[in-house]
Parts: structure tokens; C-alpha cells; sequence
């Protein structure tokens, strides 16, 4: 309790815990506004987000899945923001990399394990590409990657619409869709009728690289140190016009590669309103998960299975609107944010603790 | 004569750092009186001053107030009871102007609206009041720090202290700057005000102050009259031991010239020369002192000479070689070290490790990473041989250095920049903001590097560190260099001369001392 490092890590999980459990007391409030049942509710927001009902059919198998672009998505919020730059081009990165890997999946074909290689490289190839535009003008030029982002991320979106649209399009069909991509390309699922497979080991793999990459490896140091003070890394002889370029090619490729994941595991095609937000869900990851690549690990697996049990579950069950369970996930976002209060109330109980655990001064004389 | 302010049996336990800021503290102030509280970064001078202002809480101890028993809780209460508080960092907004700021939260008003030039015409008269004149409609980004803390003083004054704390209110001053703060603290005393000063700076102390009270280690160690202690005396019981207030150093033949510089030009951050036309060498085994008022160009010379900045004209050239295109790694790797005037923004990244502070200009050795990978053994190890070496005592490998002192947090700057031998090292205010023993060790380690054949360029706004230290003295004004002394010979009115840009020849011109022509 006493080691720092136990600590450290001790705050950064209590923080975001309670600010979960302040969310769903506020949910409860809420669902007794509506006069459904509260305490079935919360069974039915944990089991449908996070149970299993029978053996093999698990629903915690579907949080895992929907999960997965989110942890990429949250990565490459995290190499982008550790490295000073506040990007939220996510959302466009990941739409131009599925973009791109579902085009390579109908349009070429070449034998399974290469096939999908090719897929997942070209994506990720698209997506850094797209990243490097906001890092070379915010270096070069001065401009705002935020706003850049924002702008970049419009424009992704209708570039993809027109594509499935015109260029891409497979039949006629009411909604817009490309062809599926080729058997060789797909994703391999772990368990027969779920979409949970090869992309989620991959999306555990990048966390662990994204960890050792900035940690651990002289580009991720340059990179962290550029971003906490520009003017530090100058003074040590780091170039932080580079480092900042890297961050913005390695945050594209992590969006891109969540992309191609989602073409390839999941939806095997890309389809007119492919983008769903999962862009700027997985920034949400990032933000709630400290900015540490573990922390969006285990944030975006919380959020895929509340939405699951908040939004799905309650409505199929209890008749209770979708749009309460994204309340609640607003909630809690809202009480991450405001953290700083957790982490004084804390601090207080610390001091409070050690103050009655012996340290025999003298009483207030006020 | 009673106590305009008691503090008795004050104690304060961060329990958050494990630091016994204060400890048993008896504190009293006269009425009237210029009250001096000094002490090293981290003995608890400010944590005495928050906790009589109200913004930090006891955990035993009482405050009497004109022989009363007060409680204060805030910093309102303390208004209340006539404590005003000038703070090191400037409380005051930026965009708003001087009486805007002097006036906030007690605007004169009319149904609701503001009268600005009713609020021009009272602050006017509150500074014809004290003699402290101020344009009441300047706003406060356009002015010097000097005049930023004049209005907070006024501030303070408009809100009817009579007690001031003023909390190291010469550390953002010039030299000259401080002299005209001192003749506004003795004004006001003669006024009747009560004055507490925080300080390291222990010239100030007995040229300023009436009494004197020295805190060490979170106790108080004692209070003595100025007029019957002595400078040594008060170093002795700030640090605990002997210091050397003045290094010793002895004569050392020099060695070849290691740096070269030729008639170089910079130009500031808007543009503007910053330098022009200056020529000078660094030998070996010299310490070269560069002695001006700040802003006549030193950060703009030795930020081009450590590689931050780029030239306009003229050539460096380092152990003979040109290194006008060199980045600021490869002068590091060429044996060149760097302490900057700003440690906590830019010697140091306050967000991050000890170790990877200590890292920063050496990290892409082979002996701290290897196929890009960082290794991390070497490197704290590397980190408890520097803590070990300059006996950073605070300081744990693996851990943040946002909690240590001033003086510690130079230490690993300092023992960072040395670690790897230099033959060369920057030396900018290298002792600002710190306490006697830190400079004495800073001065020592300098000198120390001077002996071992390293050639120092020292930049220093203090007249008395560049004399102490320097063998050579090169003056700069206005980015020219305006003289060079010997150091054994040069007299302080002649480095002062220099530094407000007059020749040697006016010091021999004017016998009676008239400074007229000087500006």
C-alpha cells in the first residue's frame, strides 16, 4: 500500500471505478423515473453485457468483438496524445483503411494467409497516410491538428460514402454495399456463429507493441518526451517536428489496421453508414482509459459491454429506450471527466487515514 | 512593543509527501517592523506564510493577532484581519488593465455598470497615496514583471493590509528592480506597515530588513536582530554547517580555445537583433563569465551556442571545427553540456521520471539503448550513480521530480550535464532561485569542472557570482559586448559601469561620481 507504484496504479484504476458506480447510481434514479425494476435492471445490464446464458453462448463473446476496433482506435489516441498531438482523426483513418481493405478484398485475389496480409497492410498503409496529412501540417505549417482532424475526418466519411456508392458498389440493393471479399481475405472467428476471432489477438498484440513502443524503445521515448515539453526535447537534442510526423503515421496505421479488422472479421464488405462512431468511441477509450494503452484495453471492453447491456439489453428486456442506456454511458464519461474530485476526495481520506492511524499531535486548538 | 503577529506551536504534516513542513513553529513579528524570514527551498518558510494567510490549514498551533486569538481559515479571513500576500507567481489577469486588477471584486459601480474612469481616478490616487506610480489604464501583459509587482502590492494595499507578506519578491527582479522595491518596503514601513519578506537571498536580508528569522528543515532555528548577525552567521543556521559563500579557486594555466566564436548575429523571437557582431573564445580550464542586466541578449547567445537557435551571421567553431550546421545532439556529443536559466521548463520535463530526465541528451548511446529499444537496467542504474554522485538526496531513481526542491531539481540538471565529462560546459544563472547551500555547491562543482580542464561559459545576471567565479569577465549590453576584464583585477564598479553601457573611461572621468551621462 505503501510502495508508490502500487499507488499509481491503485488511483488510476479507483478513479475511473467509482466514476462507473456514480453512473450507475444515476441510472438507477433514472430507471425508477421510468418505474421499471431497479435491481433486475442492473442483472440485466451486467448479464447482457457481461454473462454467458448457457455454456458457448456467451455474450461477453460479443462484448470481446465489439470491443476490438475500439481498443485500435483508443491506441492510436494514445501514440497521437502522448506525443502532443491532440488528434481526433480516428474516425476518418478508420473509414479510409476499411475503405481500402475491402477494396483489396474483392479486387485482387491471392492466396488465404497473404490475402489478408496484403489487406491489413494496405490498410494500414492508407490510414498512416491520412494521419501523416494533419502531423505534416501542424509542423510545416502551423495548423491546428484538431481542427485538421475534425475537417479530415468529413472528408474521409464522404469520400467512403461515394465509393460504396459508385466506384465500389456490388448490385443495386436499396442500401449500398461493395462485394464480400474473398474467403482467403477473412478473418478467421473463434466460435461458430460469432464474429470474436484473429482480429482481437491482434488488437491484444498492439496494445502490448504500443506499450513496449512508447516505453521502451528510443522512438517512443522521443516521442513522449516531445509531447510533455516541446522545449525540453530541444533543449536534449531530440526533434520534435519528427517525432511528432512519427506519432501521426503510427496513430493513422492503428486506425487503419481497426478498419481492415472490421472489414475482414466482421461485416466482410463495407456498406453505405459503415462509419458508426467507432472512431470517436475509441477516443473516448483513450480519454477514460488514462491514455495508456491498459487502460483502453480494459475501458473499451467496459464500454462495448455496457452499450451492450445498457442499450440492447434493457431495451429487448424491459422495455426501457435505448437512448437511456446512452445516457448512462454519458454519465459516466461525464464523471470520468471529473476526476479531479475523486482524486481529492481520496487524497483526503489518505491524509484522513494516516492522520488516525498515529501520528499523536497535538488536537486542533482552533 | 507587542506583537503585531504571534504564531505559537504551528505544525503542518503533508501526509500526501511524508513532510513535516513545519514543525513546533513560534513565529512573532513586531508592528512596524521589516521582518525577514529566510531559509533553504523546502525549510517551510511558504507553508508558515500560507497557513498565516488561510490557504493551508494547521494541524496544530494558533495565530494571535494583536495579542487576539484569531482563526483563519481563508484567505478572506486573513483580508479581514489586515494580511495581505504578494505571492511569488503574480496573481493578476493578464488582459485586464491595472485597475481593473487593483480594484477586482470591489469595482465602484453604477446600477450594475462599470465606471472605468472612476476606477482610473481611485487607483490614481491610491498610488499618489504611497508613491508608487502606476498608469492605472496600462494593461498588465504590457508591463515589466518589476511594474506587475507594484500592482500587486496596490492590490493589497486597497484591500487595507497592514501586514505584507511579500514571498520572494526579488527573485523575477533585476538588480535594479530590487533597489527600488527595497526603497518602496522601507517607505511603507516608515508608514507604519508591518512587513514580512521571504528570501534566500541573504545581501537583501541585511540591507533591507530589521529582524530576521531563519527556518531550516520545517523548524524555526532562530530570530536576530539585523544589526547584530552577519552573513555568515545566518548561512550557518539556514544550511546547519560551515558554507563557503565564496568558493575557493586557484590559478590554473589555461588550455587551447574550445570555443570559438566569430562575429555572430542572432535575432530574438520577434525578429529584433538580439546579438551583433560578437566575437569571443572559451579556453580550456577558464571560466568565462558573461555579466549583464538580463535581456541584453544572453539567452539568444547561449541558445545558439547549445544549437536551440540559429544565426543570422558569424560561425562557431567548437574544438576548431565549424559547428554552424550541427544539431543540438551532435554538439552535446561532441562534449558540450548545457544548464539553462529555466530548469522546470526547459532543463527539465516536470511530467516525467528521474531517470528519463537524466537520459534526455544521451539516450541514443549505445550504452542506453541498443536496436532502439531503451535499456532500461543501464539507464537506472545509470540514474542511482548521478542520485549517488551529486547526492541528490531526495531524488529516487524510477520516481517523479515534480515534488523536490528548487535546489535538488538543479542538482539533476546539473549532475546530468556533467555526468558525461564535458570539455565544455553553459552555465546560464545556473544558482537563480537557489539557496546558499545549493549555489555553494553549484559554484564548487564548477569550479571543479574549471580544474579538471573543462572551459565554462557563465552567464549571470549576479555581479557577484561572475566575480567570484570568473577568470575572465566579458560584459554584455545591448548584444554587443561592451568590455572584457581580467577577473583578479576587475572592481565591481567597473563590471557595474559596463553593464549600464558606459566605457571605462567615464569610471576615470568622474571622480565625484555624477552619473549623468550613464543611462
Amino acid at each position: 500500500m505503501n510502495d508508490p507504484r502500487v499507488r499509481k496504479v491503485l488511483d488510476a484504476i479507483l478513479v475511473p471505478l467509482l466514476a462507473v458506480l456514480s453512473g450507475l447510481v444515476v441510472m438507477g434514479i433514472l430507471i425508477l423515473f421510468l418505474k421499471k425494476p431497479l435491481f433486475e435492471s442492473y442483472a440485466i445490464l451486467f448479464s447482457n453485457g457481461f454473462g454467458c446464458k448457457e455454456y458457448g453462448n456467451c455474450i461477453f463473446i460479443t462484448t470481446l468483438e465489439r470491443a476490438t476496433p475500439l481498443i485500435l482506435t483508443g491506441l492510436s489516441a494514445v501514440v497521437a496524445f502522448r506525443s502532443g498531438m491532440f488528434s481526433i482523426g480516428q474516425e476518418g483513418q478508420y473509414l479510409l483503411g476499411a475503405a481500402a481493405a475491402a477494396w483489396l478484398g474483392y479486387a485482387i485475389h491471392l492466396p488465404p494467409v497473404l490475402h489478408a496480409l496484403v489487406l491489413m497492410t494496405g490498410a494500414i498503409l492508407v490510414g498512416a497516410a491520412y494521419g501523416w496529412i494533419p502531423g505534416v501540417l501542424r509542423v510545416k505549417l502551423g495548423v491546428n491538428e484538431l481542427l485538421a482532424t475534425i475537417m479530415l475526418n468529413s472528408i474521409a466519411a464522404l469520400i467512403v460514402e461515394y465509393l460504396v456508392q459508385f466506384p465500389m458498389r456490388a448490385d443495386t440493393s436499396a442500401v449500398a454495399h461493395s462485394p464480400v471479399i474473398d474467403t482467403s481475405a477473412q478473418l478467421m472467428s473463434f466460435l461458430p456463429g460469432s464474429k470474436w476471432g484473429v482480429g482481437f489477438v491482434i488488437a491484444v498484440l498492439a496494445v502490448i507493441g504500443v506499450y513496449l513502443y512508447l516505453w521502451r524503445t528510443k522512438s517512443g521515448y522521443e516521442q513522449r518526451m516531445a509531447g510533455q515539453s516541446k522545449r525540453f526535447a530541444l533543449f536534449g537534442g531530440i526533434h520534435s517536428d519528427q517525432a511528432a510526423i512519427r506519432a501521426m503515421l503510427i496513430s493513422g496505421a492503428l486506425a487503419g489496421l481497426a478498419g481492415a479488422i472490421e472489414v475482414m472479421g466482421v461485416h466482410r464488405r463495407i456498406m453505405t453508414g459503415f462509419s458508426v462512431g467507432l472512431g470517436f468511441d475509441g477516443l473516448t477509450s483513450a480519454i477514460l482509459g488514462q491514455v495508456h494503452p491498459f487502460g483502453v484495453f480494459i475501458v473499451a471492453i467496459l464500454f462495448s459491454g455496457l452499450k451492450l447491456g445498457a442499450q440492447l439489453g434493457l431495451q429487448l428486456n424491459l422495455d426501457i429506450p435505448r437512448e437511456l442506456g446512452g445516457t448512462i454511458i454519458g454519465f459516466i464519461i461525464l464523471f470520468v471527466a471529473a476526476g479531479k474530485l475523486y482524486e481529492e476526495n481520496i487524497a483526503r481520506a489518505r491524509e484522513w487515514s494516516a492522520r488516525k492511524r498515529g501520528n499523536p499531535m497535538k488536537g486542533e486548538s482552533h | 512593543m507587542t506583537p503585531a503577529i504571534e504564531m505559537k506551536g504551528i505544525t503542518k504534516y503533508f501526509a500526501s509527501t511524508h513532510v513535516r513542513a513545519n514543525e513546533q513553529v513560534d513565529f512573532s513579528v513586531e508592528r512596524g517592523e521589516i521582518h525577514a524570514l529566510v531559509g533553504e527551498n523546502g525549510a517551510g518558510k511558504t507553508t508558515l506564510m500560507n497557513i498565516l494567510y488561510g490557504l493551508i490549514k494547521p494541524d496544530a498551533g494558533e495565530i494571535l493577532i494583536d495579542s487576539q486569538n484569531v482563526r483563519i481559515d481563508n484567505p478572506d479571513d486573513a483580508i479581514r484581519h489586515g494580511i495581505g500576500m504578494v505571492h511569488q507567481h503574480f496573481k493578476l489577469v493578464s488582459s485586464f488593465t491595472v485597475a481593473e486588477n487593483i480594484l477586482l471584486g470591489m469595482e465602484p459601480q453604477q446600477a450594475g455598470f462599470l465606471d472605468q474612469q472612476k476606477e482610473n481616478e481611485l487607483v490614481d490616487q491610491l498610488a499618489k497615496r504611497y508613491n508608487l506610480p502606476v498608469n492605472p489604464a496600462a494593461r498588465i501583459r504590457d508591463l515589466p514583471v518589476s511594474m506587475q509587482q507594484r500592482v500587486e502590492i496596490l492590490k493589497v494595499l486597497e484591500r487595507n493590509a497592514k501586514i505584507l507578506v511579500l514571498d520572494e519578491p526579488t527573485a523575477v527582479l533585476t538588480p535594479q528592480e530590487v533597489n527600488e522595491l527595497i526603497t518602496v518596503i522601507r517607505k511603507l514601513s516608515e508608514q507604519g506597515y508591518t512587513i514580512i519578506f521571504i528570501t534566500h537571498k541573504l545581501i537583501e536580508v541585511m540591507s533591507v530588513a530589521d529582524r530576521v528569522s531563519v527556518m531550516r528543515g520545517g523548524k524555526m532555528i532562530g530570530t536576530k536582530k539585523v544589526s547584530e548577525t552577519s552573513i555568515p552567521e545566518l548561512a550557518r543556521m539556514m544550511v546547519g554547517r560551515e558554507v563557503l559563500l565564496r568558493v575557493k579557486k586557484e590559478e590554473r594555466p589555461r588550455g587551447d580555445v574550445v570555443l570559438d566564436v566569430k562575429d555572430i548575429s542572432i535575432s530574438d523571437v520577434n525578429g529584433l537583433a538580439a546579438i551583433s557582431h560578437v566575437s569571443f573564445q572559451v579556453h580550456k580550464g577558464e571560466i568565462v563569465g558573461i555579466a549583464g542586466v538580463s535581456g541584453n541578449g544572453q539567452t539568444e547567445l547561449v541558445e545558439a551556442i547549445a544549437g536551440m537557435n540559429s544565426l543570422d551571421g558569424g560561425e562557431f567553431l567548437f574544438k576548431g571545427k565549424s559547428i554552424n550546421d550541427a544539431s543540438v545532439g551532435e554538439r552535446r556529443d561532441m562534449g558540450m553540456a548545457h544548464i539553462p536559466e529555466d530548469r522546470m521548463v526547459v532543463g527539465l520535463n516536470l511530467q516525467t521520471t528521474l531517470d528519463e530526465n537524466l537520459i534526455v541528451s544521451r539516450y541514443d548511446h549505445s550504452e542506453f539503448s541498443r536496436y532502439g529499444f531503451l535499456l532500461m537496467k543501464a539507464i537506472s542504474e545509470f540514474a542511482e550513480r548521478v542520485v549517488r554522485a551529486f547526492s541528490i538526496a531526495a531524488a529516487r531513481p524510477g520516481e517523479g521530480i515534480s515534488m523536490l526542491s528548487g535546489g535538488n531539481l538543479q542538482k539533476v540538471v546539473v549532475g546530468r550535464e556533467l555526468a558525461g565529462d564535458p570539455t565544455f560546459i553553459i552555465a546560464n544563472q545556473p544558482t537563480r532561485g537557489l539557496d546558499v547551500g545549493s549555489i555553494e555547491f553549484v559554484h564548487k562543482t564548477l569550479v571543479e569542472e574549471r580544474d579538471k580542464g573543462a572551459g565554462v561559459l557563465l552567464v549571470s545576471v549576479e555581479l557577484d557570482e561572475v566575480m567570484a567565479l570568473s577568470d575572465r569577465i566579458l560584459v554584455l549590453y545591448r548584444g554587443t559586448i561592451q568590455g572584457e576584464l581580467d577577473a583578479a583585477t576587475a572592481t565591481e564598479e567597473e563590471v557595474g559601469i559596463l553593464m549600464a553601457g558606459g566605457t571605462l573611461e567615464d569610471l576615470q572621468r568622474q571622480p565625484e561620481g555624477s552619473s549623468q551621462e550613464v543611462k
